[in-house]
């Protein structure tokens, strides 16, 4: 009873177009006041959330990828990689899923990704005569590899919010991130070759190198991140200012593309961006708290546990509740409402938390390019000046594939565990 | 432009700069650390403090910008007039956490800054210099979201913002 009328409340909030932190914030403060806890709880946990070291990476991360962004990167990355690839069948398209993967591992964002990549890929696939809605459908889904590869914005929030490791997380999207960039490349040679698509003409030794060297100081950085993470010579939110810091370095006195001008924008946009997501992170903070002083996770995990009987039932639940709200949310605030909700009933059920987490992250990018309210979606409507009906039916393919994804990774939980835990 | 209304977009711009500078304080940690090996007592707690304060002094042109993150699935549906309720409805909330916020965390601020309570770091910064960030930034997002109801009331519509992430 309790559950239905704040799920009632929380939807009535959203709808009524109520920003999603302030939505959260709101119910939160009433549900604390209402049940007879102190409200300084509520100033309180937006203080400790901003207080959090690991969500300073978020701003960083989204520095230097906007600050890479707007150096052009993406056009050398992708100049680079088709150098290679371009002359298989399908080539241009396989060039432009291995390019977002690669941005991936500098961006943790799925829109930048798909943003970077889309704004020279879409272009040159359409000027090849590539089917419209299979490049939008390709680039949306391509763009999501920003989250699951790490840094990832929404795997740090995922860390922050059930105090797991994102270390662990990170190395744990690396496997399934590359299962699924193998999917959507497989998946593309396919459709290429039935549409008679695509090849561009081979490219020459010296020019392959060349083009490789102009993308090499963006992939030495992607590379010094991970690699940096992994060894603890620093915490994922030093390996984020100095991403950034090399960032400005590589465009600005590298390869000279940064101006002022495009670094201000950076600036201007990462900062609205952070003040968007942390912001969401303090009402979640706020909500939480409240529904676990009303005990609402716990009889929950109670109901779950009691009714659901197999994991891959409750998998196969969970993945439906979460592909549903995906229609209507957006995706940090899918995780941050429903992972202190669910995860106390996955845990329950014996599942690993990072694994929730990765599985978590897959089905978020699945929300990301699902309609009406798919974030991917919009980005590449605008980049390409398209309409939200043709995006989406061209994502739909891609869809599948994350589902096939997340089918190989319960059925195969070490494509995530193996390098954070085993190797 | 109202002097409200460039003061709001002058913190933006000062938000930013926090961000930024929080990136190179930590640069220059990582490098004193293992090129110095002199790791410094300070950087770790300003640019915390940077994104405490960015985040939320950030938050009153995001409001204005229609730059926080919203559902406008279904009020995109609406007919013009039921739009502008929801609108009017949303921002009165805004404003109601808000000021719900300003006053608590006041009090929180107050109650340290009374104190003399500190960090209890290297630095032994006194708290209040973060906690009064809070009463800050609700204080004018507030403000903010009393302006943006009026606009609602006098019958405009604000186009969305972009989002990141």
């Amino acid at each position: 009873m309790t559950v239905a009328a704040i799920l009632g409340a929380l939807f009535a909030l959203l709808l009524v177009g109520v920003p999603v932190a302030f939505s959260l914030g709101l119910l939160g403060l009433a549900m604390l006041v209402l049940g007879g806890f102190s409200p300084l709880m509520a100033p309180q946990a937006v203080l400790s959330t901003l207080d959090g070291f690991i969500l300073l990476s978020v701003p960083l991360f989204l520095l230097m990828s906007n600050v890479l962004l707007r150096g052009g990167v993406g056009r050398d990355l992708f100049a680079a990689v088709q150098a290679w690839v371009g002359h298989w069948p399908g080539g241009l398209a396989v060039a432009t899923v291995i390019s977002c993967g690669l941005f991936a591992a500098i961006s943790g964002s799925s829109v930048a990704t798909a943003a970077t990549i889309g704004t020279v890929a879409i272009p040159e696939m359409i000027a090849r005569g590539y089917e419209r809605r299979f490049v939008y459908g390709l680039l949306a889904a391509g763009g999501t590899l920003g989250i699951l590869i790490p840094p990832s914005i929404p795997m740090i929030v995922y860390g922050f919010v059930t105090e797991e490791s994102v270390i662990a997380l990170f190395l744990a999207g690396i496997g399934p991130g590359l299962l699924l960039l193998a999917l959507f490349a497989g998946y593309a040679m396919i459709h290429a070759s039935v549409t008679g698509m695509g090849r561009t003409p081979r490219v020459s030794w010296p020019e392959r190198w060349r083009a490789t060297a102009r993308a090499l100081p963006s992939l030495a950085l992607a590379a010094l991140v991970v690699a940096g993470i992994y060894s603890g010579a620093f915490t994922p939110t030093e390996a984020a200012a100095i991403g950034f810091a090399a960032a400005l370095v590589i465009t600005a006195l590298v390869l000279r593309t940064l101006t002022w001008e495009a670094f201000r924008d950076a600036a201007m946009d990462s900062m609205a961006t952070t003040a968007a997501i942390l912001l969401i992170i303090a009402g979640a903070k706020v909500f939480g708290k409240a529904i676990t002083l009303y005990r609402i996770p716990q009889e929950l995990s109670a109901f779950i546990s009691d009714n659901v009987a197999t994991p891959a039932l409750f998998v196969l639940l969970v993945g439906a509740i979460l592909v549903v709200m995906g229609l209507v949310l957006e995706a940090l605030s899918m995780v941050l409402i429903m992972t202190p909700v669910l995860l106390p009933a996955a845990m329950g059920m014996r599942f690993d938390p990072i694994w929730f987490g990765v599985f978590m992250v897959i089905m978020v990018e699945a929300a990301l390019i699902t309609p009406p309210v798919g974030l991917n979606l919009y980005v590449i409507q605008s980049v390409a000046r398209s309409t939200l009906g043709d995006v989406a039916r061209g994502a739909l393919p891609f869809l599948m594939l994350m589902f096939l994804c997340v089918l190989i990774l319960y059925l195969i939980p070490d494509l995530a565990l193996y390098i954070p835990f085993k190797l | 432009m109202t002097a409200f209304a460039r003061f709001v977009t002058a913190l933006a711009w000062v938000a930013a700069a926090l961000f930024v500078g929080a990136g190179l304080m930590l640069t220059y940690e990582v490098l004193a650390r293992y090129f110095f090996i002199r790791p410094t007592i300070w950087a770790a707690e300003l640019s915390q403090a940077c994104l405490i304060w960015g985040s939320l002094i950030a938050a009153p042109w995001a409001l204005r910008e229609r730059r926080h993150i919203r559902i406008t699935a279904l009020i995109a549906l609406m007919p013009r007039r039921a739009r502008l309720a929801a609108d009017l409805v949303a921002m009165l909330a805004v404003a109601l956490f808000s000021g719900a916020v300003l006053a608590y965390g006041w009090w929180i601020f107050f109650d340290s800054f009374q104190r003399g309570r500190t960090t209890g770091s290297m630095l032994d910064l006194p708290v209040w210099i973060v906690e009064l960030a809070v009463p800050f930034g609700m204080g004018l997002l507030l403000v903010q979201a009393l302006i943006e109801a009026a606009r609602a009331a006098r019958g405009e519509i604000v186009a969305e913002g972009e989002h990141g992430e």
